[in-house]
């Protein structure tokens, strides 16, 4: 009785919704293609290769790591990202390159530092413009790394605060789309001042020589981690949590939270508005520059084009988590950069962003509103 | 008779009525007040005054401008002449974080509450302009509306309308208001709540805060208001005592059916 029913139940949704059947169906050849892979079975009768193969469990997770690194930091950019969208009604395309404002900010002072305390001796110039690469690690100079870090922060909000007062203040009442154009502008004079001092060559700056590298045993393998990427897990984490615990438990949080709720009533209650823009500014923009010192740490390279190139990521993250959901762009970041990663499992690596746009499609399919979406954060 | 000359365009009905004060002291005066929304002039030369701990309200047909006066008091509107005076305190101009302060409070007709907030949040938004949220006013708010405590940490959003609507005012009492502006507190409200809702706001006015109000259910209004005007198409078209204009025909006739 039961199999019949769940027979006719599935006859009914391969017939009335085919799209569902088939995306079903391929959901369940690349779950099973996993499991097989891991398991190291491959079926392949007559010589055609139909499913599974040969995939270490420990590659696998490493995927998954690498997955959950990039997901942290797009996760992290996009909480600015849906917050400004959430108060200010508009997507700012300028993020991206304060995310690598952010990373020239952060270790042009790494650098600096570095050159006073290591020993070392490039011409300052070298220093100045990472001409000298590969220069510090979190080893050789934590304090260059840690004030980096800050600074990341610090000049990313002073550049963000500078940019609003100038741009966008002014233009505040004049609607999303102008607004979104403006940002685009914005973005192009960031990226191209940046190219105007540093160029347009990527430059190697963190020195991996001598960090030390861990071995998380699974299955019948290892995961390589090294000090870098947990600095980067640790850091993104932290600041998660500190973002819940700002947006929870503080009035500053909680006037965002409602400011994003209904802007008229935020006025009328006597919240301060202009104030609380500001502070949305200050904390999404210091996120974003973080992040993007933190890629940096992990990948080792610099470039003018980094925050560019991760925003089109941090777009379909905070989308999918529903746009102005702060929660949601941190869970939809790391799906993406999960989803992003693990598809190298059957994919080329060029086309990985396909693999996270695709998850993007597929949820909002059923969910337009996003995973979050609805739920106001902030 | 006090005669300052600021009814001049309030019309025959208010003739007979008692001795209304209309000096400067008044809780809130308005005067001559020209305002609308970008080019389009939307009131006229009206001129409004509640006392301490008077219950006034406006009413009149749909589009008569009725809110427009309450969102102009509260800087939300393009004033283009005449003078707001609350407390003695000229507030044309001032932006309301800054009206606040003056011991107004606002209780808009929708979206009045914030929904992804809990009860408890909203409230605590109410207090913003505080250092602290001050925890007598919050006990007074619960002891008014004893269900706002028991649902202080449910999000607002999840409220029904009444409870919504309650949560609107509690939040606006937080900060003990002289006076307290509602627009339409009864709007959206199921029919055997709507006079618990009066009730409601009596108490409030009691309890010494005056109350401007603006309802769409003219005569359950004016039975319970000191005092009423009747707005039409952005002008004073009379004002009375409730009673008075209750029973007044040409008021009867053409705003109340009859």
């Amino acid at each position: 009785m039961e199999i019949a029913e769940r027979y006719s139940a599935g006859k009914r949704v391969l017939v009335e919704h085919p799209a569902v059947a088939l995306l079903g169906a391929v959901l369940l050849y690349l779950l099973s293609d996993l499991i097989l892979k891991t398991a190291n079975v491959s079926i392949a009768p007559w010589g055609v290769h139909l499913i599974g193969g040969q995939l270490p469990v420990s590659n696998l997770g490493r995927f998954v790591l690498d997955g959950l690194i990039v997901g942290l930091v797009v996760g992290l950019a996009g909480v600015g990202l849906s917050m400004t969208y959430g108060i200010l009604n508009f997507a700012n395309f300028a993020h991206g390159d304060y995310i690598t404002t952010g990373a020239f900010a952060g270790w042009l002072t790494a650098y600096i530092i570095g050159f006073l305390t290591l020993p070392v001796d490039p011409p300052f110039g070298d220093i100045f413009l990472f001409a000298e690469s590969s220069l510090v690690s979190v080893v050789n100079a934590p304090v260059a790394i840690v004030l980096g870090l800050v600074a990341s922060g610090l000049g990313t909000v002073g550049v963000v605060l500078l940019l609003d007062r100038w741009v966008y203040r002014p233009m505040r009442d004049k609607g999303g789309i102008p607004l979104l154009i403006a940002s685009i502008g914005v973005a192009l004079a960031l990226r191209y001042a940046i190219v105007f001092v540093f160029g347009t060559s990527a430059s190697g700056v963190t020195s991996t020589s001598d960090i030390p590298q861990f071995e998380i045993p699974l299955g019948d393998g290892r995961i390589p981690l090294d000090l870098h990427e947990i600095t980067l897990i640790v850091a993104a984490i932290a600041l998660m949590f500190g973002v819940h615990f700002l947006l929870q438990r503080t009035k500053l949080g909680k006037a965002m939270r409602a400011m994003a709720d209904n802007k008229d009533l935020a006025q009328v209650t006597g919240i301060p508005t202009e104030r609380i823009i500001r502070a949305t500014w200050i904390i999404g923009g210091g996120l974003a520059g973080v992040a993007g010192f933190l890629i940096v740490l992990e990948r080792g390279v610099i470039s003018f084009n980094m925050g560019w190139r991760l925003l089109l990521l941090i777009f379909a993250g905070v989308i999918l988590g529903g746009i102005g959901s702060v929660y949601g762009a941190m869970a939809g970041g790391i799906i993406i950069g999960i989803a992003s990663r693990v598809s190298l499992v059957w994919i080329p690596s060029d086309f990985a962003r396909v693999a996270a746009f695709t998850v993007m499609i597929l949820v909002l399919l059923y969910r337009p509103e996003g995973l979050f979406g609805g739920v106001k954060t902030a | 008779m006090s005669s300052t000359g600021d009814r001049r365009d309030v019309s025959d009905a208010s003739v007979n009525a008692i001795d209304f004060i209309t000096a400067d002291e008044s809780l809130l005066r308005v005067e001559n007040l020209d305002a609308g929304y970008g080019d389009l002039r939307i009131l006229e030369g009206i001129d409004m005054n509640v006392e301490d701990g008077e219950y006034v309200t406006i009413v009149g047909p749909n589009g008569a401008g009725k809110s427009t006066v309450m969102k102009s008091i509260f800087g939300l509107t393009n004033q283009m002449g005449g003078t707001i005076k609350f407390d003695g305190e000229e507030v044309s101009g001032k932006k309301p974080d800054n009206i606040i302060h003056l011991g107004l409070g606002y209780v808009p007709q929708s979206d009045n509450i914030f929904s992804s907030l809990s009860v408890l949040e909203n409230l605590e938004m109410g207090a913003y302009i505080l250092d602290e949220v001050p925890q007598d006013r919050l006990e007074e708010v619960f002891d008014r509306f004893p269900i706002l405590e028991e649902r202080q940490s449910q999000k607002a959003g999840t409220l029904s309308g009444g409870q919504q609507q309650m949560l609107a005012m509690g939040r606006a009492l937080m900060l003990d208001p002289d006076l307290l502006m509602l627009d339409e507190p009864s709007a959206g409200l199921a029919p055997d709540l709507v006079e618990d809702m009066f009730d409601r706001i009596d108490r409030i006015n009691e309890a010494g805060t005056a109350i401007l109000m603006v309802e769409q259910n003219a005569k359950v209004a004016l039975q319970r208001c000191d005092r009423g005007y009747v707005l039409v198409q952005g002008q004073n078209r009379f004002m009375d005592s409730g009673d008075a204009l209750l029973n007044d025909e040409q008021v009867r006739q053409e705003f109340l059916g009859g």
